[in-house]
């Protein structure tokens, strides 16, 4: 009976320390995370005064190489894209953005993740502290992951986002972009049939508009170049343009060259360069309106 | 028969299963004594299977009660003859069992394509055998017992409840250790208290384990599997570091799941010995067969190597036995030539060493090469050759080790920004590194005190660690287990890899 009192007190008294380590490391871990130069760290601590914000999938960050814009256009750019962005989570991730940092001038939406439910949510759950947008997506998600993160809150930084903030720490993430070019396997491959876009993504994209256009903020909505470009981009495009209301800048055969993407779906630098000129020959940074911090 | 779908949620140390499982088994295990205890051992452990693949249940069962029955017909028979075709029909049992259900398909099917190479032309369809999980185990298990009995080194067990238990008894059913029916029978024999400091160093033993699991093996196993998947995509450096982190990926999952095995059954009184004892820093291959899943090696050393004749009959049947020894130890980890590669390369290690060890130490006197130097340097010359055999083991046929070597031999391929995943490989190197730090802590035998041992008089068989023995000691170590594994875990449910074989 000695035995099982002193278990019991040694387990209550192993359950409070264990408690009491995972608050106060998750608070200091989080106050490291939000110094970081990380693209998310970065909005969420907010301050951001960019006049270009660039939202999208793996697409929207391999597209817009945030040093050619500016270099391009002379106005300060801010990525936001992430891999497997759904559109849902852009949303949230733009309402973020637009509740923290002042309203850009120019929004491109790439749109491709239109037909996607991403996987984001589990990296996001890094920066679900700071969001309640995003918390809700994440329990919606992972309802038994989310319920364990309330308990441990060290678990919500347990994640590759966490390692990417402690990696752009002193960095920004801005430059990130393939570098290398598509391998030769690669480079015959048949096109495809795109997937269609969703209701509930075309939903958020829908309110992601009338939010930035509610901020006077111009959106532009982009389809990127594809290498075979898939065979139903046109409807693709024409969905998403009667959906949203907008014209969509239809780029998915634009670029042909292998050497300017990394693989079929991504370009590399010199694409996205080759992109970025073809958008600005196209007048896609040109403001309908006067700019009102020119 | 046919596979079950893959995401059957299955009872492992890591699933959400279990962790219902063990509280309701431990509270029933505590409240009851004697032959209830008994049963409920029994029960509780068929259900822990059952969640398995309940079919295989009955297979497991029909082995108890083949080896319990042998086991009493050996100990009564006197005659001599007799005694020997019982001991054969025991030994025929066990390996037809593992034979049909884990070899079949690959002698079969070997036998199949070495007709068609020499123009035969036979061809063979494979069975749909699902393998029984553990049966790798619990088989070496009851045979073990049985040789025992036939030896005369065993009493019988005439308890059939008894008997299964020891031999289903959950904590170590579906991955070892092989704990033999010598060490577990007597245990089974009286009931055990509960026992408050027990309890806390079969925790210790536990949060280790799972912070050699879920967060050091789990989280290099996404990096090693796109490395042996596509090893043509990465550079020499990238495989090169795949093969290490593969090392210590296999390290940690099985010494992890071996940990928490010895830590359960600790808490519920039991001692099953030591499984892993720092492998890596073994300055030769028989040190490191003495520290590296010793249940195995130590059945292997026992009831095959030794019966063989050891070493004794001069250099030829020592070389014989020692690679037979090896080639069998390797297939008995799959039936795949590749671990039989793997198995002739620590054989062929051992062979080596025989041989040149007298003459390694006759040049470091001669050269006056302090201790603590050649010591390092046979850590390392022991590690990389092992590391080297892993890629056998690793790959899922010759030709992928062949392009995983020949990718490491690649010299031009070495530049740090073609790694992807950075981040991680830090993370994990990081992990790694705390990993050796700790062990090497312990390593020193001044600090290998018994720390997890109840009493000083206690004989200790797991592996001692630097904390002191006091029960707010562990209570720290255990929640810092408990932060590693929240920050750095991987929560994707991945097996354990022993469970294959």
């Amino acid at each position: 009976m000695k035995d099982a009192r002193r278990a019991s007190i040694w387990f209550i008294a192993l359950i409070a320390v264990i408690v009491a380590g995972d608050r106060l490391l998750s608070w200091t871990l989080s106050r490291v995370l939000v110094r970081s130069q990380f693209r998310y760290s970065r909005l969420y601590r907010g301050g951001i005064d960019a006049q270009v914000l660039i939202l999208g999938d793996s697409r929207g960050v391999h597209s817009f190489y945030v040093p050619a814009i500016e270099e391009l256009t002379r106005l300060r750019a801010f990525n936001a894209s992430y891999n497997s962005m759904s559109m849902r989570i852009a949303e949230a991730v733009l309402m973020d953005y637009l509740d923290r940092n002042r309203a850009p001038q120019l929004a491109i939406i790439e749109v491709t993740s239109v037909a996607f439910e991403g996987e984001l949510t589990s990296e996001l759950r890094t920066y679900a502290e700071f969001s309640p947008r995003l918390s809700v997506l994440y329990d919606e998600a992972h309802p038994s992951a989310a319920i364990a993160g309330r308990a441990f809150h060290l678990l919500n930084l347990n994640s590759g986002f966490y390692l990417e903030a402690l990696h752009y720490m002193r960095r920004s993430d801005q430059d990130w972009i393939n570098h290398s070019a598509m391998p030769p396997e690669l480079r015959n491959v048949a096109p495809a049939q795109w997937q269609l876009p969703t209701p509930s993504n075309l939903a958020a994209l829908n309110r992601m508009i009338a939010a930035l256009r509610s901020r006077g903020v111009e959106v532009r909505l982009v389809l990127a170049p594809y290498r075979p470009a898939p065979s139903n981009m046109a409807d693709f495009a024409q969905i998403v343009g009667r959906s949203s209301g907008l014209p969509v800048w239809n780029y998915s055969g634009a670029v042909t060259d292998p050497e300017e993407f990394a693989d079929t779906v991504h370009l590399n630098e010199h694409g996205s360069r080759a992109l970025l000129a073809m958008m600005k020959r196209d007048g896609l940074f040109g403001m309908t309106e006067h700019p009102p911090r020119f | 028969m046919p596979r079950r779908p893959s995401n059957h949620p299955r009872m492992r140390f890591n699933s959400l299963a279990f962790l219902v499982f063990l509280p309701l088994f431990a509270a029933g295990y505590w409240a009851t004594a004697g032959r209830v205890r008994l049963w409920l051992m029994l029960v509780a452990s068929i259900v822990f299977y059952a969640w398995w693949d309940w079919r295989f249940v009955f297979l497991l069962l029909f082995s108890c009660i083949v080896d319990y029955s042998l086991g009493i017909l050996l100990e009564n028979e006197q005659d001599d003859a007799k005694r020997k075709r019982l001991i054969i029909l025991s030994i025929a049992v066990n390996l037809g069992l593992l034979g049909f259900f884990k070899y079949f398909n690959f002698f079969a099917g070997s036998a199949a394509q070495l007709t068609r190479s020499l123009g035969l032309g036979v061809s063979y369809d494979a069975l749909k055998i699902v393998l029984p999980v553990g049966i790798s185990f619990y088989v070496f298990k009851t045979m073990s017992y049985t040789i025992d009995v036939y030896r005369r080194t065993e009493k019988a067990e005439r308890d059939l409840l008894r008997f299964s238990t020891f031999v289903v008894f959950f904590p170590e059913l579906v991955a070892g250790p092989i704990v033999r029916a010598s060490r577990m029978l007597p245990q089974l024999r009286h009931d055990h208290r509960f026992n408050f400091e027990r309890m806390v160093s079969g925790l210790t033993l536990i949060a280790s384990g799972y912070v050699r699991k879920v967060a050091i093996a789990d989280s290099i196993a996404p990096l090693v599997d796109i490395r042996f998947a596509h090893p043509e995509a990465h550079n020499a450096l990238s495989l090169l570091i795949g093969v290490y982190l593969y090392a210590f990926q296999i390290y940690c999952d099985f010494s992890g799941y071996s940990s928490i095995a010895i830590g359960l059954a600790r808490i519920f009184g039991f001692d099953f010995g030591i499984n892993f004892d720092r492998p890596y820093f073994s300055r030769g291959f028989s040190e490191f067969w003495t520290r590296w899943h010793i249940s195995l090696s130590s059945w292997l050393r026992d009831y095959l190597y030794i019966p063989l004749g050891g070493n004794r009959g001069g250099t030829l049947r020592t070389i014989r036995n020692l690679m037979l020894t090896m080639l069998l130890g390797g297939l008995w980890h799959g039936a795949s030539w590749t671990f039989v590669a793997w198995g002739a390369l620590h054989g062929a290690y051992l062979v080596v060493q025989r041989f040149i060890a007298p003459i390694y130490q006759r040049v470091i006197r001669a050269l006056r090469i302090p201790a603590f130097a050649s010591n390092a340097f046979l850590v390392l010359f022991v590690f990389h050759l092992t590391c080297f055999a892993w890629i056998f083991f690793r790959a899922s046929s010759f030709a992928n080790a062949w392009q995983v070597l020949t990718g490491i031999l690649d010299v031009h391929g070495m530049h740090i920004a073609d790694i992807d995943n950075r981040g991680r490989i830090l993370k994990c190197v990081a992990m790694v590194a705390v990993l050796i730090a700790f062990e090497a802590a312990t390593f020193l035998p001044k600090r290998r005190k018994a720390v997890l041992a109840t009493s000083p008089d206690e004989k200790v068989t797991v592996s001692a660690h630097p904390l002191e023995a006091s029960p707010a000691m562990r209570l720290a170590f255990i929640a810092a287990c408990v932060w590693v594994v929240l920050i750095f875990g991987s929560f994707s449910g991945n097996n354990f890899i022993y469970f294959q074989f």
